[in-house]
């Protein structure tokens, strides 16, 4: 159920800022607690998009400002959906080669964010970085080029099968689009560019012609549905318009059902029901209005966003998701207050390992997704390589004390605590964790400091034990399998 | 500087270490060599081309056979500018046998010989002139997918009906965790060279590791606290070994193993680079030489064999998978050329699989060893302006010490494209009969990995009980010669 005037307690509100940005921190949560549901969502999505552009002479200077401009974002929100679209819509440098080309399709990513999803697609079918991701730019009359075709329906809107298991498209309306899509490029400053000469192909299509979509689906007219004139621009938005009118086998809207169940699991967890899915765009109209900033915010007054707060003992409701690469970094980077530094933008005082090399050994480049399918998510994030690449962070983070003095845990945890419980209590409650702990892990994090109850009382003080201990508890934390989820 | 097993060893005696792992952990996998049923001490590999590699160009006819072949690739494929046509002269270095079906003559792509002036030169070429390498013909499944994604799940989990029990794991994966022929829940039977564990080993219950880079793989403890460390070791083990395997969370409990995986391999496979470097010097430098992932990758897997045979403890992967990506040639295919896009992709792993057959050899090793290489699909048989869009079956290579060389499975059909211009996965008998993917690795799983064909047909490729009879896969045949 959507229950707008829920009242968010401490956890509730915690686990809303946890999803929607990028660690929780405690001055955040207590801003929160006391919200109903609705107010704390308006909140949040109520931020006016800024369409911001990466730029840089080379590309992990681009990579490196998109992950100081998530760092310090107004509105962290704004950042997660971003990420979202950028995995949706996925384009990777590997192949565009070109930074200034991926700074403006990041730009896209922002400005659409949390509008209009079928303007949103319009637009990045004329995205200078998408057409040469895709092959836009190779499609041409004669020997046309499918990519995009297939990707437009698979990806980006009605995705091969509906969520009832039945298929939503034939490779007859891939080639329809893929004619339709012909004769696109673009400019030296990457405007978009129509070449009527390249328009339209095919031995069985000496003319130019309509084009025909999903003839003998229920929701269309018996022949298809037909579009024409005029080529070019009108002819790929009414590609796209089409699309947005395609229902599934259930009679449902098949864009607003697919992206609102692929939302549901970025906000939510990986297996939303179905119920879930169909309540939230209704609630919000998203099936007509296609209005991204509606639907999030009705997801964000569901009972079964909220179900997923819980901490154990777990239960099917209360799933977990596992935190992307750049939720871990950036998460804990706000909660410990800390920054990357110098050119190079490294953590200083360990391994001196850029953040871009640890992101990436994690998995995750940003504006270099592995494939088209953008990342794979949840336990694909986990590896023997990946957790490594997490717990090489956690060393770096800990090490960061020699980093001018950067990490300060002084400052961080009161140092007048000595009862060990206490001590495990602050820090598990710094990195927003305390309350998804089982008695049993808080028993070893309370073990670790008192070497199994040997030494009864910690004293953080002396700079040797705070160091050992405390600096050890934090690395244990942020290696537990807890922290690795959401 | 990491604290590595060796020095975590020095400092707290091996007694300690031992207790601390369990003994589970040091049941030596070569002991497994004198049980029936289990790959014992040989190995597998699985390599696979991401994109779709261009089967048309990469077994290629020389002559026309019964049906017409050459002919046909000339019409479908152009010369001149942006033309993708390999000759069949530029063929005769590289020839093959014949088609089994149309007798046709055939030759591989002049790139699986290798760069020349590299490492590698000769490439699977040589290993085919050899007698080491199989070549499988038009391999595929009825009512194909021309999705990236699709396509390799089927291939991966080795379902295409999507029958539901076998989604979500992979093929080799399936065998990993067999109750009765695989691997137990402390066990680490298979290692991905890559930054995530390859689809086609996925699987519930053992750990799969995924190593870039054997010498960066260390647990990163605080090295200015060396006394804090096994007091660290063993928190960090208790939450994800003693406590994660109980725990309902099914993605907690996953990652409380996996991590626990990653803290016992951190301290056993380090090392094996090492020794490697030690006593392999001239043979690393030939990978290096070589200069491209894929020789890179494999260097590491021989490492872990070269290890693993030396009976260093803790290593007991028998499978392992690697990809080389790049194939989704769209546009600027390239044709015989060496500048080419596809002749460079076919280069890479032409050389690569040749170091990395001789390195083995060398080690005394070729026998024991069988790697497997794949493509989710092959590609449209006409070109487009200067690439291939998505098509349907493709050849598979078999190579090893022990491999029956020669060419098996016939070629595609081109004569008889569908309306797609694509060929037609063909299941009656004939000389165009295609050959279901399936039965490649159940040859694998029941011939190399010594698993009963009953299981293999039970539990990891059951034959297709849906859909109309003649369309689909009924019969299993796990013995198509390539493998004794």
């Amino acid at each position: 159920m959507v229950n707008e005037g829920a009242t968010l307690g401490a956890a509730a509100a915690r686990h809303l800022l946890r999803r929607t940005g990028f660690g929780a921190l405690a001055r955040d949560v207590s801003r929160y607690t006391g919200l109903s549901r609705g107010a704390a969502a308006d909140r949040l999505v109520g931020f006016k998009a800024k369409a911001f552009k990466p730029g840089g002479s080379y590309f992990e200077q681009a990579h490196d400002k998109w992950v100081t401009y998530i760092l310090k974002a107004k509105f962290p929100l704004m950042e997660k959906l971003a990420l979202f679209w950028h995995d949706h819509f996925a384009v990777a440098i590997a192949k565009v080669i070109d930074v200034k080309r991926m700074g403006l399709y990041v730009g896209l990513l922002h400005q659409h964010c949390n509008g209009n999803l079928k303007t949103f697609v319009k637009a990045m079918n004329k995205d200078a970085a998408m057409m040469e991701f895709l092959d836009t730019v190779r499609n041409d009359k004669g020997i046309p080029n499918e990519n995009y075709a297939r990707e437009l329906q698979e990806l980006f809107t009605l995705g091969v099968y509906d969520l009832a298991g039945q298929p939503n498209y034939t490779q007859a309306d891939i080639v329809q689009i893929a004619r339709a899509f012909t004769g696109w490029t673009y400019d030296g400053s990457n405007k978009p560019r129509f070449d009527d000469y390249r328009h339209d192909y095919a031995a069985e299509f000496p003319e130019r012609g309509p084009k025909t979509l999903f003839a003998g689906r229920p929701g269309f007219p018996a022949g298809g549905a037909s579009f024409a004139s005029p080529e070019g621009a009108t002819e790929i938005d009414q590609v796209v318009d089409v699309l947005f009118q395609h229902t599934d086998s259930q009679g449902k809207n098949t864009v607003a059902r697919r992206t609102a169940y692929r939302l549901c699991e970025y906000f939510a967890h990986p297996q939303p029901s179905l119920a879930f899915v169909d309540q939230i765009v209704a609630h919000s109209g998203f099936d007509v209005s296609f209005d991204i900033r509606r639907l999030v915010r009705s997801l964000l007054c569901h009972d079964e966003f909220y179900a997923s707060a819980a901490g154990p003992p777990y239960t099917e409701a209360s799933r977990k998701s596992v935190r992307w690469p750049i939720d871990y970094v950036v998460g804990t980077l706000r909660i410990l207050g800390l920054k990357p530094r110098g050119r190079y933008q490294v953590i200083q005082g360990g391994s001196y390992r850029r953040v871009f090399d640890h992101l990436g050994n994690m998995g995750q480049t940003l504006m270099d997704p592995p494939s088209v399918f953008g990342w794979d998510w949840e336990t694909s994030w986990v590896s023997s390589s990946t957790l490594l690449a997490r717990y090489n962070f956690a060393r770096d983070i800990i090490m960061a004390r020699w980093g001018g003095g950067a990490l300060k845990t002084d400052r961080l945890v009161n140092t007048g605590l000595t009862d060990p419980g206490a001590i495990v209590d602050a820090v598990t409650d710094l990195f927003g964790v305390r309350d998804q702990l089982s008695p049993a892990e808080r028993q070893v994090f309370v073990d670790y400091l008192t070497e199994n109850g040997t030494v009864p009382s910690i004293d953080l003080r002396n700079w040797d034990v705070r160091n050992t201990k405390l600096n050890g508890l934090f690395a244990l934390v942020m290696q537990s399998p807890a922290y690795q989820l959401h | 500087m990491n604290v590595t097993r060796r020095q975590f060893l020095q400092r707290t005696g091996a007694a300690t270490a031992g207790a601390l792992l369990g003994p589970g952990l040091f049941a030596h996998p070569l002991v497994r060599s004198a049980m029936a049923d289990t790959i014992g001490d040989r190995y597998f590999i699985v390599l696979f081309l991401d994109g779709g590699n261009d089967g048309q160009n990469t077994v290629i006819p020389r002559s026309n056979g019964s049906a017409n072949l050459r002919t046909l690739y000339d019409g479908y494929r152009r010369t001149g500018g942006g033309g993708i046509a390999v000759p069949a002269a530029a063929l005769a270095a590289t020839a093959i046998g014949n088609c089994p079906g149309t007798g046709a003559q055939l030759g591989l792509h002049p790139g699986l010989a290798g760069f020349g002036g590299r490492p590698g030169v000769g490439g699977l070429k040589a290993l085919y002139d050899a007698g080491k390498v199989a070549v499988i013909q038009g391999c595929g499944y009825p009512d194909y997918s021309l999705s990236h994604e699709e396509s390799r799940v089927i291939w991966q989990t080795g379902n295409p009906l999507g029958v539901p029990g076998l989604t979500g794991t992979g093929w080799g994966g399936r065998h990993l965790a067999h109750p009765a022929y695989g691997y137990g829940g402390t066990q680490v039977p298979a290692v991905t060279i890559g930054s995530s564990v390859a689809p086609e080993l996925r699987q519930s219950g053992t750990s799969v590791l995924a190593i870039d880079r054997l010498e960066d793989f260390g647990f990163p403890y605080d090295y200015d606290f060396d006394d804090d460390t096994a007091t660290k070791r063993e928190a960090f083990r208790r939450l994800h070994q003693d406590l994660a395997a109980g725990d309902a969370l099914p993605s907690k409990a996953y990652l409380g193993a996996s991590g626990h995986a990653t803290l016992v391999s951190s301290e056993s496979y380090p090392q094996l680079h090492d020794l490697y470097q030690a006593d392999r010097a001239s043979w690393s430098a030939q990978y290096d030489g070589l200069d491209r992932s894929t020789g890179y990758d494999l260097r590491e897997i021989a490492k872990i064999i070269y290890g693993s045979a030396q009976g260093v403890p803790n290593i007991g992967a028998r499978f392992f998978a690697l990809a080389n990506g790049g194939y989704d040639t769209h546009s600027d295919q390239g044709a015989a050329q060496p500048t080419g896009q596809h002749f460079g992709l076919l280069a890479e792993i032409g050389a690569a699989i040749k170091i990395f057959y001789d390195d083995v050899a060398s080690m005394g090793l070729a026998h024991k060893v069988c790697l497997l290489v794949w493509s989710e699909f092959a590609r449209r048989i006409p070109q487009n302006d200067n690439g291939t869009d998505h098509g349907s079956q493709g050849p598979m290579f078999v190579v090893g010490g022990s491999v029956n060389g020669g060419v098996y499975g016939n070629h595609p059909d081109i004569a008889n494209l569908d309306w797609n211009e694509n060929t037609v996965y063909r299941q009656a008998p004939g000389p165009h009969r295609s050959t279901d993917f399936r039965d490649v690795y159940g040859t694998i799983l029941t011939r190399w990995v010594n698993m009963p064909p009953a299981a293999v047909a039970a539990d990891i490729l059951p034959v297709d009980t849906e859909g109309p009879a003649s369309d689909y896969w009924q019969t299993a045949n796990f013995n198509l010669g390539f493998l004794p």
